[in-house]
Parts: structure tokens; sequence; C-alpha cells
């Protein structure tokens, strides 16, 4: 079947700010060339690794990230190296980039220089703060961007006092700035298949997480108000209820809509904890009417939260999850990363996860899925994340003709 | 001469509602796509119910929560109910390109509008529904908000302090990522069907939007058998991967101020001496390689702290950065809008005319610079219904008495 990229060849200059949306393109067709240092791309140093063994083949983050790109190596702060991106470039229709602002463009690797060489090229340079302003040279990390980017200020606890705004695990922020550099590649894309014309993008991944905190903006705008932090729901500028409720199995609810906001789901919710006679002062119908006037009386819902939490407990996540959720609350059970691999909706029938086959341990292993499924044109791993260097002879030899002599050659002097 | 705007001469039927589907389609919108939002008068969009009132109250076409994701878009309603209301919704179909969605799975369905019912109306019709868990599967009719999906996913397990509940996040993340997904979506959609003519349907659960953002923590597991439950996980604002210090959060002078200071190496821990030069501590044996920072985080993390609670997060940040450490307030929205001068240089922030109170506000941009096209911010989003009668009339040729009659048999 036909791939929706796979008449594209990228080449990727990246760290580990800007290889998720190397692997975004080439999860769906594209060709990319990982252009990696001889020492190897920053992902490869980072763990975990597999087995727990420090590797630079076995570095999972990189795994994950790098998944059907092709690595090549080349050190582009040679003058050979150099020449040989540039040579590159003529045959590429998009570069992603993720170096410091004005860095390549001192090894003669520029936008300027590059699409003196390839017109058409769409260059997409993805940095912390962008290529100008007085911060551009700032130094950053995924945990620095989380914080000035606002998304901090929203997250953490309400009820921890003195606790600190807190970032989520993993790389969060680059792999948000990666998807607004790759929407803004293929509006720039979709202008080139149309116009024959290529452009330079300056991606801020400050700027993409500073749009990415829902409510926070718009409360200043349009009224001066900061939204605090509540735990695992909503920031606001007004206290809600909590959401976190234990289940009988010891595990955590999140117990979104309580009090729910229509009578329909009020009264479904009733009836489901009549049934072991847990409603209590709930029946009543004053509760009722404060639902149908979507009115708060704060005593009344401290009053249902309390039922409720009693009620939660008294039954399994699963259970508590599936009967919510069948009468239409929007209740989750709160599950780490891999609990997500035994539900049978997205491991069975939505086939989510796939096998990812690695022929150095002769072994395939689950990796997550595609964020979309498209009907047509299907997005898939067709080979693990590359091996140090494993595709550069090809690369070399099919794009410009290169030699094994060549090669030979250019290993020795440390370029590739 | 303006920048041309990449997707100009590209419609798109919009019935999204609250954040996934609008967030997705204000992306396109500020791209220069023609956006018609289908509403109706009965089922409001709830964003346009939001508590953010403009210009001092709320209510449907002063909210500031509709206004955020909305702007651009043309607002026409119609009763997709009602036959002669339906027809007009075809209408439109046959003539846009894109088609989005965020109801839950049936709904399109029982309106006869499943993708294959739009393919017979516009043969390249691209079709990207987002739903909390897909359009297939047996929980497609469970029901998602942003915390639903983020408990779901993972995402808020792997945010807290060790030993504590999880914090999660404090609004819907998933939200805007199933908008970013979807307009990745429909954007390689569009280059698959420039290059052969062809259209698809795309299906988008929010759930799985987010389960692709843990996929090296998935992976310790499904190659090392190490789950994400154990001890010691999430840690906090602590690195995990590389395990570096100092990496944390610390507080500051005032109440509730943060920073936030991160040193990956040795290299970056000489710059961090330099900037501390007068602080005995830092020259301490026990400081000197990672190792052995780690070894004693908890007490270089207080060391920190005492040095940064005397001085405000925006003190600390540009102190520390002029010796080249990565450091940064934790700032506010406020911080970001009034004082910060990178996005200011940037032009990130855009005056823009509200429709309804018709004065100007200001919102933040799509946020990349483009050399040869633009985004923008045209106008503010639309009062419900306030653009029906022009897009009837311009879009679909229909004269002023064919809707006068579709007004007075309701269809509108």
């Amino acid at each position: 079947m036909t791939k929706a990229l796979e008449d594209l060849t990228v080449l990727e200059i990246t760290d580990d700010k800007g290889m998720y949306a190397g692997k975004l393109l080439a999860d769906m067709g594209a060709t990319v060339i990982l252009i990696e240092p001889p020492t190897g791309h920053a992902a490869r140093h980072v763990g975990p690794f597999a087995s727990n063994i420090p590797d630079l083949n076995s570095s999972l983050l990189f795994w994950y990230n790098n998944t059907n790109k092709k690595s090549t190596t080349v050190d582009i702060q040679t003058d050979t190296g150099a020449s040989i991106v540039r040579d590159l470039v003529k045959s590429v229709d998009i570069v992603i980039e993720s170096t410091p602002p004005g860095y390549l463009e001192s090894l003669g690797l520029g936008y300027s220089q590059l699409s003196e060489i390839n017109p058409k090229l769409i260059m997409t340079s993805i940095t912390p703060f962008g290529q100008t302003g007085p911060y551009r040279n700032y130094e950053a990390s995924n945990l620095v961007l989380m914080a000035m980017s606002g998304i901090m200020n929203s997250c953490g606890y309400d009820d921890l006092p003195g606790s600190p705004p807190i970032s989520c695990d993993g790389l969060q922020g680059y792999a948000t700035g990666c998807n607004l550099a790759v929407i803004a590649t293929l509006t720039a894309l979709y202008h080139r298949d149309i116009n024959q014309e290529g452009q330079w993008i300056d991606c801020s991944i400050y700027e993409a997480l500073s749009g990415t905190t829902e409510a926070a903006m718009p409360n200043w705008y349009f009224n001066k108000q900061t939204p605090f932090r509540q735990t695992g729901r909503h920031h606001g500028v007004v206290a809600t209820p909590s959401t976190q409720y234990e289940s009988g199995d010891g595990k955590l609810i999140n117990g979104f809509d309580i009090p729910p906001r229509t009578v329909a789901r009020w009264d479904a919710l009733i009836s489901w904890m009549d049934e072991t006679g847990m409603a209590k002062e709930l029946k009543d119908d004053s509760f009722r009417q404060m639902i149908r006037e979507r009115s708060r009386d704060k005593d009344k819902i401290d009053i249902i939260v309390l039922r409720v939490r009693e009620f939660i407990k008294s039954m399994p996540a699963e259970e508590a999850y599936h009967r919510a959720q069948q009468i239409r609350l929007a209740w989750a059970i709160i599950r780490s990363p891999e609990e997500t691999l035994q539900d049978p909706h997205f491991a069975e029938d939505r086939q989510f996860f796939g096998e990812v086959h690695h022929p150095e341990t002769q072994q395939s292993y689950k990796y997550p899925g595609a964020p979309y499924k498209f009907h047509k044109t299907p997005w898939s791993i067709d080979r693990r994340a590359p091996l140090l260097g494993e595709d550069t002879l090809q690369v070399l030899h099919d794009l410009l003709s290169f030699t094994p002599e060549d090669l030979v050659l250019l290993r020795e002097s440390r370029v590739i | 001469m303006d920048k041309p705007l990449p997707l100009s001469g590209i419609r798109v039927l919009d019935f999204t509602h609250i954040v996934a589907g609008p967030q997705c389609t204000r992306i396109l919108g500020d791209m220069g796509a023609q956006v018609i939002k289908v509403e109706t008068e009965q089922a409001l969009d709830s964003l346009r119910m939001s508590p953010i009132g403009i210009g001092g109250e709320a209510g449907p076409n002063r909210s500031g929560l509709f206004e955020y994701f909305n702007r651009n878009k043309l607002s026409v309603t119609i009763n997709a109910l009602h036959p002669s209301g339906l027809a007009i919704i075809k209408k439109l179909l046959a003539v846009s390109d894109i088609v989005i969605e965020n109801f839950s799975s049936k709904v399109l369905e029982r309106w006869g509008l499943s993708y294959d019912e739009q393919v017979a109306i516009k043969p390249d019709i691209i079709y990207a529904s987002i739903t909390g868990f897909g359009h297939n599967g047996r929980d497609r009719e469970y029901s998602t908000w942003g915390p639903t999906a983020q408990a779901l996913s993972g995402l808020t397990l792997m945010s807290g302090l060790p030993g504590e509940r999880p914090a999660g996040w404090g609004y819907s993340f998933l939200d805007h990522t199933a908008g970013y997904n979807a307009a990745i979506a429909v954007l390689m959609a569009l280059h698959h069907r420039n290059n052969t003519g062809e259209g698809q349907w795309v299906d988008l659960s929010q759930i799985e939007t987010g389960m692709v953002l843990t996929g090296p923590q998935i992976l310790d597991y499904t190659v090392n058998n190490n789950p994400y439950r154990r001890q010691g996980l999430p840690a906090g604002n602590h690195a995990t991967h590389p395990k570096v210090a100092p990496h944390n959060t610390y507080q500051c002078k005032g109440i509730d101020k943060w920073c936030v200071i991160t040193v990956p190496d040795n290299q970056h821990w000489g710059k961090f001496q330099n900037a501390l030069s007068s602080e005995s501590w830092v020259h301490n044996e026990k400081f000197q390689s990672n190792e052995q920072r780690i070894k004693h985080e908890a007490e270089l993390d207080t060391l920190i702290e005492q040095w940064t609670i005397n001085k405000t997060p925006h003190e600390v940040m540009h102190w520390l950065q002029s010796f080249g450490v990565a450091a940064g307030a934790v700032q506010t929205n406020a911080d970001k809008v009034e004082r910060d001068p990178q996005l200011r240089a940037r032009d990130f922030f855009v005056e823009f005319l509200h429709r309804e109170t018709e004065e100007y506000y200001e919102t933040d941009q799509f946020p990349s610079k483009f050399t040869v096209t633009d985004s923008s911010v045209r106008q503010g989003s639309p009062p419900i219904g306030a653009d029906t009668l022009e897009v009837l009339q311009t879009v679909l040729d229909l004269s002023t008495e064919e809707i006068t009659s579709l007004y007075e048999e309701a269809a509108l």
C-alpha cells in the first residue's frame, strides 16, 4: 500500500529535542536520513538501556524516537563532512535540525547556503527559544522549557502545602515542540506542492509550549487572572473538589464530573449507588434539584464527594471505571504506562501496539503504535532504530555514488 | 506585500466542540483555511459557556475560552436533524476539502454522514474524527475529558512527587495534543491527496495520542520488564534519564515563586560554580562529579534553595544564564504576556478585534516563523450563527428567499 509520505526524503540533524519530529515523518513513509556524529546521536547516550547495559545501540529512548530512520555518520564539523551534507541536500525535500542558532551557518550549512543548492528545500529549525530575540542563546533543558512556558505553573498539588510545580516525566516539552514543528513543516510542504517553493521555518519550543496551557492564557488576556494548580484536575481560579478516589483494590480512580453536570447522569449514578444501598441521603430530591438548577451548594457537594468516595472504595478499580463509563461518566483508572498493554480495547480491538523485530537479539518487542489511524496510507514501523552508522555505506553510495574505497578513506580520516 | 497563507483555498467543514477538535481547526484557520464551524443553538459548544467573560461579562458570544480556540472561524447554525438542514450540510460538504469532528463515535453515522456517505458526496474528502477511544473497539462509546485520557494513557501517573499521589496535568494537555496530531494527520492526508487525488478517513483516539508519549517507559517494560509503577517513580522534578544533578525546582522569594535549575554534566557544573563563586559549598569535594552530586542530591538541593530563596525566579534565571547555566523561572500567564522580552521580540502576541464587543484584545499566534508563508489572526471568534447568511450566499449561492424559507422551517 502507498504511504502518505513515501515520495519524501528528509535529512535530520537533531539531538534529543528534534528526534521525535523525524519519527513522525519516518513512520508515515518518508525516507529519513539521520546524520549522526561518529560518537553517536545525543539520545544514544541516554537510558533506559536494553538489559540495563549502557551501549550506543541499546538506548530505549533512541530506539523509540528513531524507528525507520537510516543512520549515516558524518562529522559535519570537518570540511569534508560539511560538503557531504551539502551534496546530500541536493536530493532531499526537507531538513529537520535542532542545533543552536547560527551553528549550522558557521559550518556552511545554514538555510541561506543550503537553499542555494536546493531552492525547493524546506528547512525546519527547532530550537528552545527560536533563532531571534534576547533569549535565543539561553541554555535550556526540557524542564527549563516546561517551567518558562507556564505549563508547570498549572501542574502540581493543591493538597500538599508548599509543594512545587511539577513537570511530567519524559521529554514531553520536546515532543510537543516536535508536534508543532511537524505541523509547520507540513503546511510548508503543502505550499511547495502547489507553488514549487521552499522556505525556512524557525520553530521555538518555548512558544509551542506557551500556547499549550489551555485556560491559562485566555484567563489573562480577558480577565487578568492566573489559575492555580489543583491535583490531577484542571487548574482554576475557583477551587473544585478533588477528583482522586481510591478503589477497593488500592488503585486510584480519576472521578471526573462529580457531581455530574446533567440530571440524566446524576440519576444513573444514584441508581447505581443504590444497588448496594450506598446512595443514602443523596436520594433526597434536594440534591437532584441542585444538579437540575446547576447551582453549587458547598455542603451538598461535600456530602456527594464523601458518599462517592465510600462507594468507589467498595469495589475494584476496573468495575468502577467500566460501570461509570457505561452510564456516561468519564471516569478513568490512573494507570501506569505499561498497564495500557493489558487493555483489550487498545491492545486487541485497536491493535495499538506493534511488534518490532530486533535482529541483534533475535527478539521482537512491543512498541506503542500511531497517534492516528489512516484508513488508506498506513503508519508502520518497518525497521527498528538504526545501529550507529548502519546505513552510511548505502546512503553515500545510493545518493552520492561513493565507492567502498572512498568510504575507507573517509573512515580513516574520521569524517564518517 | 503580505506573505501568503499556505492553506488559503482549503475549506474545512468543522463539527468540533470543546478543545481537542477546535485546537486542530484553529491551526488550519491560522494557516489560511476557510473554517466553517457548524453549530446549533439547541446544543451550544460548551466552551461558549465558559466563565472567562470578555468585556466584563460571560455569555455565548463573550467566552474567552471559546475565543482562544475559535478565532478566524465562521459560524453557521444548521440543524442537522432537520432534513433541509442536513441537505445544506451535504451541499457544504460537496465543496469542502476536509471534515473534522470530535463527537462521540456514532453521531455522524446517525446523521447519515458516515465516511462512506461523505465519499458519495465528495469522493476525495479528507475526514478526521477525534474521540477518546477511537471509532472501533469494545469501549468506543466511552467518553473522555482531558484528565480522563491523561489518566488512562499513563501520563497522569508519570507526573508527581515520589511517594505521593500523582499530581498529573493541571489541564487538558491531551486536548491540545489530540488537536496537534489531528492537524498533522490532515496535512499528511492533503499531501497524499495532492500526489494521488485520493482522500481518506483518519481516526484519532485521544488516549492513543497520550500513549504515544510514553514510548520509552513502555519499552522499559516490554524490553527490560521494568514497570513504571515502582519505588522512586515518578521522581518529581529530578532527572530520570539521564540521571543528573542538580535538576529540580527551587523555591524563590515571594509566595509560590519557583525556578528550575538543570546541570547536565561537569562542564556545566563548572559554569554553575562560577555563578555561585561566593558560596563555599560549590567547591566541596562531594559535589565534584555527577555521581557524587546524585549521591548527595538532597543536601545539594537544600544548599541551592538557600541561595535561591532570597532572589526572584527571574533574578536566578538571568544570573545563571549569564554564566551559561540552564535555569528558568516558573512563569505565570502574566509573566509571559506582560513581562517576557523574548515572546514580545518575536511577535508571539497579536491584537485582534473581538467581534461581539468590537474591542481589541491580545492573543498568541501559531508558534513558528516562516520565511515565505505566514499564519495570521484575521478576526476574532464568531458570535453564534453570525456567518450563516454570508456562507450560504457566497459558498452555496443560495438566494435570500431560499435562506428565509430555511429559517422559517427551522432548518437553520
